[in-house]
């Protein structure tokens, strides 16, 4: 796929396929286009040129907090709980029990704190329990117990038959990735290091 | 159809409580609107002027304060409405995108948003018609109630509308200050000598003021000016429609055979063992054109 703001092209030529069971990081330096990469991936956004084809649902946890100040965490739950159609909430119960912010269901989500309105983000992400999950710098605003937590769940994710990719501008903890591509003028390139 | 209705009045309860939960309008409504009907009550003179309404085509006598009150009110609850529903939808039009990519109807989320603006529209009109009778007593106050009402729906929609466009909150609330102000400032006769050029019929308002004056002074009822404003209403409420279902759309195309995405149902363990491959017919495209 290809992708242009104009006359500024990001991806030049990207073809990725993520294979069941796998977890996947992709890198780049900032303004590389992982977020434009995510944003297509996920349909926000139109490619000027290419296909994405989802093997199934898929969740999607975009870099910046998409959530209603208004609402309260368990409101939010509630609000996706019907958009998903789902029965009940046990998938979320378990990622905010991982994530360890399951004390504050009845917060407004305005008066929470950076680190734990992005574990609502990821949340709202991943409690429909999709087959795909689109991870745009999900640790972000982490403490370290929590980041330590959430790469535990990816993992288990992963080994549950899940394709998980995370996204960063930052390549720590490349050795508990599958596979690490990095995009580097619009260009995906496997890292050969990590993949093996 | 139960999920139909589980989908509308969850949607809708959460909007009401998005909206009551804006402190700054609530004291708008609370303050606003009896300090502005009141100074323009008090401030402007009592003395009785002629002026014709277009509506019923009667001449008649009215206090300059009555009718300048009749203005504030329009005034102000087009500000509050058009303030209330542009601050939602600039806070909210990526969270409702994000529900809607999560599967949300966007015709439960459009109807949840309008039945929240006609009540928002219904008890703010409602308040300012009771102030309004504090000071004199219209001589059809459902008729200026019902003005009020279909005002304030129409600069709720117009809101949207800026909300959905326009990049920063002081535009939004400028945009809608300036259409206010020049939409009811040119329609005053008392303030405005040119009240009575036929440009004026255009105006956003033009409809509920005539409605409304008429409810001041006469005893005619003009549904028809109700229904001038309606139309109104539903011009903005379609450009709110299109700009809502924009902002709010997928790029992703459901596929032959099998449109329908595979509802979960949220009570097996993240953990447990899936499937890992799956029938081509539950894949989404996305084709560039």
């Amino acid at each position: 796929m290809r992708h242009a703001y104009r006359r500024r092209v990001v991806l030049r030529g990207i073809d990725l396929r993520l294979r069941p069971g796998t977890l996947c990081g992709i890198v780049g330096e900032n303004g590389a286009g992982k977020s434009t990469l995510l944003k297509i991936l996920s349909g926000e956004l139109r490619p000027t040129r290419g296909t994405v084809r989802h093997s199934g649902p898929f969740g999607y946890c975009p870099q910046h907090v998409v959530l209603n100040d208004t609402l309260t965490v368990r409101q939010h739950l509630e609000f996706f709980q019907r958009a998903y159609r789902l029965a009940e909430l046990r998938c979320a119960e378990e990622v905010m029990a991982v994530l360890g912010f399951t004390g504050y269901a009845d917060e407004r989500v305005g008066v929470l704190s950076g680190g734990t309105r992005q574990k609502l983000n990821v949340t709202l992400a991943l409690m429909h329990d999709p087959r795909v999950l689109l991870l745009d710098e999900p640790y972000q605003g982490f403490d370290w117990d929590t980041y330590q937590r959430f790469w535990d769940l990816a993992a288990r994710l992963r080994d549950a038959g899940r394709s998980v990719l995370i996204v960063s501008h930052l390549a720590y903890d490349t050795e508990r990735l599958d596979e690490l591509w990095r995009l580097d003028g619009g260009l995906l390139r496997l890292d050969e290091a990590v993949s093996a | 159809m139960r999920g139909h209705l589980n989908w509308f009045t969850t949607a809708t309860r959460f909007a009401l409580i998005e909206h009551s939960r804006n402190r700054f309008a609530l004291v708008l409504v609370a303050l606003f609107i009896p300090l502005w009907t009141s100074l323009a009550y008090l401030a402007m003179p009592d003395t009785p002027a002629h002026m014709r309404l277009r509506a019923t085509g009667e001449t008649l006598a009215v206090r300059g304060n009555e009718l300048t009150e009749i203005s504030g009110a329009l005034n102000a609850v087009t500000l509050i409405t058009g303030f209330m529903m542009f601050a939602a939808t600039f806070s909210g039009s990526r969270f409702d995108h994000r529900l809607a990519m999560a599967g949300y109807p966007r015709t439960h989320l459009v109807l949840a948003k309008v039945t929240a603006l006609a009540l928002v529209s219904a008890v703010v009109a409602a308040y300012a018609t009771a102030v309004t009778c504090l000071a004199w007593t219209p001589r059809q106050p459902l008729l200026l109630a019902a003005a009020l009402f279909c005002a304030g729906l129409t600069y709720g929609a117009l809101g949207v509308g800026f909300g959905s466009v326009l990049r920063r909150e002081v535009e939004g609330m400028f945009a809608i200050v300036m259409t206010s102000i020049i939409d009811l400032a040119l329609q005053n006769p008392i303030l405005s000598s040119g009240a009575d050029n036929p440009i004026i019929s255009y105006l956003p308002t033009y409809g509920a003021m005539q409605a409304a004056t008429a409810a001041g002074f006469s005893a005619s009822p003009v549904p028809a000016y109700l229904g001038i404003q309606l139309t109104w209403f539903a011009v903005a409420a379609l450009i709110a429609l299109v700009s809502f279902h924009r902002s709010t759309r997928s790029t992703l195309l459901v596929t032959a055979p099998n449109p329908k995405r595979e509802p979960g149902s949220g009570g097996s363990s993240l953990l447990s063992p899936r499937r890992a491959d799956v029938s081509p017919a539950s894949a989404t495209d996305t084709t560039a054109p």
